[in-house]
């Protein structure tokens, strides 16, 4: 229950404050959102293991976002910041997409 | 390298760890979800075991709605970026209507000015022809009126006072050169010049001072007559004229020099003529009739 009211509350939040983000934090933002969303999916196949910890969830949210964040950084660097942003998305990627099978099977038992 | 490797690793394979003996895209499947979970859960008192599920806390709510966060501000952003690109591009697009409509009318321009400048350069040649027929008229023109300078053939007629000169009859007299030049005009010369002056409309021949002047000149005998016209006709309509033949008549009788030749090339100079200052040109025939 409370995490449905805190999702409604940052979805309420982003909408009705409509942050603006800055330039140079712009490009980040998307890498950011697909990392806060593997450790979004993977707190959610472990609260359906009935492993999840609220200590665990966030610092894996805080790193996800901040490594994506930095990787994508260093890339652009580096001058192969659109490879590096591919190579994130993809294992990103691969995980969100095992985790969600985990939690299909888990609420379906399919 | 890999014969080496797959002896020890066939040995060892007990002890290495899932990354090295697992592919890449295997690995990722099988520990999508973070291992802390399980670790943490291991060391809970009441084991891994329990079936109950933990309850999700205030701090996992908080991480909750900053993701929740994020996502729409990244969604919001993200179609902002697009709406302020189709703006961009509208207003590209109008600005490129708008260009392309000022070629247009600059290429209409260029057609319009080069019609014009080829009427112009119609006109251009059209004008050059008229001002050289006016320049030619002017030529002729300042001929007769004695302003230009002129050449071609005529007489040559050297006139003197008598050998032993004593009365006024025997000298040559500002009358005698007048009668000369009124039969030489009478005998259908040109242009006329006295010893370098060359005669025109304006041009007195009087006595004044020490001898006779012409144009304001003074001369000095003897005195050179030059006139310009046809040298086979001109000697003799000259004797015939009154004036010549009381040249003949005055030669005979008080014996004043004359003597008359013809010259195949003479050329005469343009007169010193004072610069119009009252005198206007009047009007012509036409604007007498219209006004």
């Amino acid at each position: 229950m409370i995490a449905v009211i805190g999702l409604l509350l940052g979805v309420g939040l982003g909408l009705f404050l409509k942050p603006d983000v800055p330039i140079g934090l712009e490009p980040y933002l998307p890498i950011a959102v697909v990392a806060a969303l593997d450790a979004v999916f993977g707190a959610a196949r472990a609260f359906l293991d009935g492993i999840f910890n609220d200590r665990v969830f966030v610092v894996s949210f805080i790193s996800n976002v901040f490594i994506a964040a930095l990787i994508v950084f260093l890339g652009d660097k580096l001058g192969v910041g659109a490879q590096l942003s591919t190579g994130v998305i993809v294992v990103l990627g691969i995980r969100i997409f095992s985790n969600v099978a985990a939690i299909r099977r888990h609420l379906f038992h399919a | 390298m890999s014969e080496q490797l797959v002896p020890q690793e066939r040995r060892d394979d007990r002890v290495l760890p899932d990354q090295v003996t697992m592919g890449l895209l295997p690995y990722l499947t099988a520990h999508a979800v973070d291992e802390d979970y399980a670790e943490v859960a291991a060391r809970r008192p009441d084991g891994p075991g329990r079936t109950s599920r933990p309850p999700i806390g205030v701090a996992g709510a908080v991480a909750l709605a900053v993701f929740a966060a994020l996502a729409v501000t990244a969604a919001v952003q993200t179609s902002q970026n697009s709406v302020s690109q189709e703006h961009e591009r509208r207003a590209l697009v109008d600005q490129v209507k708008q260009r392309k409509a000022a070629v247009d009318a600059d290429r209409r321009t260029v057609t319009r000015l080069r019609a014009e400048t080829r009427r112009l350069e119609a006109e251009l040649v059209r004008n050059s022809r008229d001002s050289g027929s006016v320049l030619a008229e002017l030529g002729l023109l300042s001929m007769r009126a004695g302003t230009a300078a002129v050449r071609g053939p005529g007489v040559e007629i050297v006139v003197d006072d008598a050998r032993d000169a004593t009365s006024d009859s025997s000298h040559v007299l500002d009358i005698d050169l007048q009668k000369i030049v009124n039969g030489l005009w009478r005998a259908g010369a040109e242009a006329i010049s006295i010893n370098g002056q060359r005669l025109t409309a304006l041009s007195p021949i009087r006595h004044g001072g020490q001898g006779i002047t012409v144009n304001f000149r003074e001369l000095t005998r003897p005195y050179r007559v030059l006139a310009i016209g046809d040298r086979l006709t001109l000697p003799s309509r000259f004797v015939d004229t009154t004036s010549g033949q009381a040249w003949l008549d005055a030669q005979r009788q008080v014996g004043l020099r004359f003597s008359m030749r013809t010259q195949s090339s003479l050329r005469l100079p343009a007169a010193n003529l004072p610069v119009f200052r009252y005198a206007e040109p009047g009007p012509t025939a036409q604007e007498k009739r219209s006004s």
